[in-house]
């Protein structure tokens, strides 16, 4: 049933213009991360190292949360019109695939963004003319950050699915990223949600973050997804629905 | 008759809205026996709970209370509100419907709205093209569904409830702002299905005169309560022929006839006689005559539909 939901998702999907957002918004960090890195040279000199530091900081900081808000609210708004919640919840296949079915085309996107941005890193590197290739840890604090920003999407996608606003929840993303970055340059990152993407991008830092302290980070992100999703189902089976 | 042979039954079944202490009953200890095979008309003012009722034998929205059992299975059983997601799904593979307006995907074409739900259902999407000919849909399909009229996207919302050869089709006001041509198309495809694809059908209107077009069986609902269900048969016979004259002095009238044994009743300036022949007619009158009382008015009058609809909801109806 999960299988057909994904493919109900994707079905969806079809027509719409939100990958033109996705495709576009993430070259803005990635410039804005490469024009810091050139204006500080003289600070900024482990090459390739810097240049994470400088991209993660504009991308996990600022962008991917709303980013990845926008498209949740995308994929709720689109039951929330035309009664569509009646039919959705009408089929026959068990509320919590539903959900799920969304949060797979989410994970989905997510990933494409997070492959996206390291090829943008890559190809604003060869553009600076830096030398042969990054380290394979930055490659590996992508799948980290993948991790991390599932916390924050399946977060958001619940919001979006309380909440029948579309800006409402991207606001909260907002929000959610400026307490993150906050809490990610305290002791307290590991256990606040909008943190765990900052901490697994290693964003604006060339010694990794996490070094020592993976394990908590591993088990908090994991412990959030579990709790967000088992809660965002809960609601969906408890709750009347209204059209 | 045989209590498995109605598909959707529901005892009690209660919804109250509010917190404890300030509860209003949107839905008040309804109990539904829809016969398999018949079209069952759900009528009732604006308000009455129609919907609400439909919604609940969806599991769209938890009841506060009663049992509902569809197509043999019960769905909410006694003490426990909680919806069982197992006859959920069970009853929800043998379920189409259309409830308010329907649902549709504006960005995505008519066929690929249903391919959706195809894939959802679990239906081969071949059965797409039969569902589009039985709405006379096939030539609209390509184009998108935001891009359609209201009554077209009905059409497809009934196409959509169609797919999978449901068992029982639940349609919420399916002619709701219909143009009156629209209104008769889809009266006539209603209709149709019972007998073409063994189905049943439960079909919510607040007017009157459609459920009298379309329907069987008839319940009507009035302020969250059932005030009336049985066969459409059985509700006409309320509406039979009635005579109705008006005399000079109706009590001497009433005398002479009753000394007659012509059988009539008082009903404020007029005197009613049940269904009357027309040997009887002529008896009565030269009855009256005979004892010198003035003939006013004769007239046959027949109890409307609306009359007895007014006098079972004391609402008037929108007609």
């Amino acid at each position: 049933m999960l299988l057909a939901c994904m493919k109900s998702e994707q079905l969806k999907m079809r027509r719409s213009n939100i990958w033109i957002a996705f495709l576009i918004l993430p070259i803005i960090p990635a410039i804005m991360g490469t024009k810091n890195y050139l204006n500080n040279l003289a600070i900024l000199s482990s090459e390739w190292s810097s240049l994470w530091t400088q991209e993660t900081l504009f991308y996990s900081n600022f962008f991917f949360a709303p980013l990845i808000a926008v498209c949740c609210s995308y994929l709720w708004r689109m039951e929330n019109q035309n009664k569509n919640r009646h039919m959705l919840f009408t089929s026959p296949v068990p509320v919590r695939d539903i959900f799920l079915g969304k949060f797979v085309s989410i994970i989905k996107i997510t990933i494409a963004v997070q492959l996206w941005i390291y090829l943008l890193y890559i190809v604003s590197g060869k553009l600076v003319h830096l030398p042969g290739f990054p380290s394979m840890q930055t490659f590996y604090y992508t799948l980290r950050g993948i991790l991390g920003g599932m916390v924050i999407a399946a977060l958001q996608l619940a919001f979006s699915m309380v909440i029948r606003s579309f800006a409402v929840p991207i606001v909260i993303a907002i929000i959610g990223s400026i307490t993150g970055l906050v809490a990610s340059n305290s002791c307290y990152g590991a256990y606040f949600p909008y943190s765990l993407m900052m901490l697994g991008m290693n964003a604006n830092k060339t010694e990794d973050m996490l070094s020592g302290n993976g394990a908590v980070f591993f088990i908090s992100s994991l412990f959030y997804l579990t709790l967000i999703c088992l809660i965002a189902i809960l609601i969906l089976k408890r709750q009347d629905v209204n059209a | 008759m045989n209590k498995n042979s109605f598909v959707i039954q529901t005892t009690n079944l209660t919804k109250a809205y509010g917190k404890s202490g300030q509860t209003k009953d949107v839905v008040n200890k309804v109990n539904l026996a829809v016969p398999q095979g018949c079209i069952y008309g759900f009528l009732g003012p604006n308000g009455a709970g129609k919907s609400t009722t439909m919604k609940m034998l969806l599991g769209l929205i938890k009841p506060t209370g009663g049992e509902i059992s569809i197509l043999g299975t019960p769905f909410v059983s006694q003490g426990k509100t909680a919806l069982n997601e197992k006859s959920r799904l069970t009853i929800l593979k043998q379920t189409g419907s259309l409830i308010e307006s329907p649902s549709y995907y504006g960005h995505l074409t008519g066929r690929e709205n249903l391919e959706i739900i195809c894939t959802l259902k679990n239906v081969p999407t071949k059965e797409i093209s039969q569902v589009l000919s039985i709405v006379r849909m096939e030539n609209q399909q390509d184009k998108k569904v935001g891009h359609y009229s209201l009554g077209m996207k009905q059409r497809l919302g009934l196409a959509s409830a169609l797919l999978g050869h449901p068992k029982l089709l639940l349609l919420d006001e399916p002619t709701n702002g219909l143009d009156p041509a629209g209104i008769q198309e889809m009266r006539e495809l209603i209709r149709s299905l019972p007998e073409n694809y063994h189905m049943t059908i439960m079909v919510s209107s607040h007017l009157l005169s459609e459920i009298d077009q379309m329907a069987d069986y008839v319940g009507i609902i009035n302020k969250g309560q059932l005030i009336f269900q049985d066969s459409l048969l059985r509700l006409h016979t309320h509406s039979k022929k009635q005579l109705r004259l008006r005399t000079g002095n109706n009590n001497r009238a009433l005398c002479v006839l009753n000394e007659n044994k012509i059988n009539c009743t008082m009903d404020k300036d007029f005197l009613l006689f049940p269904e009357t022949s027309d040997d009887e007619t002529a008896r009565l009158i030269s009855a009256l005559v005979q004892e010198g009382i003035s003939v006013l008015r004769i007239e046959e009058y027949q109890k409307s539909l609306e009359d007895i609809f007014l006098s079972l909801t004391g609402k008037q109806v929108s007609l």
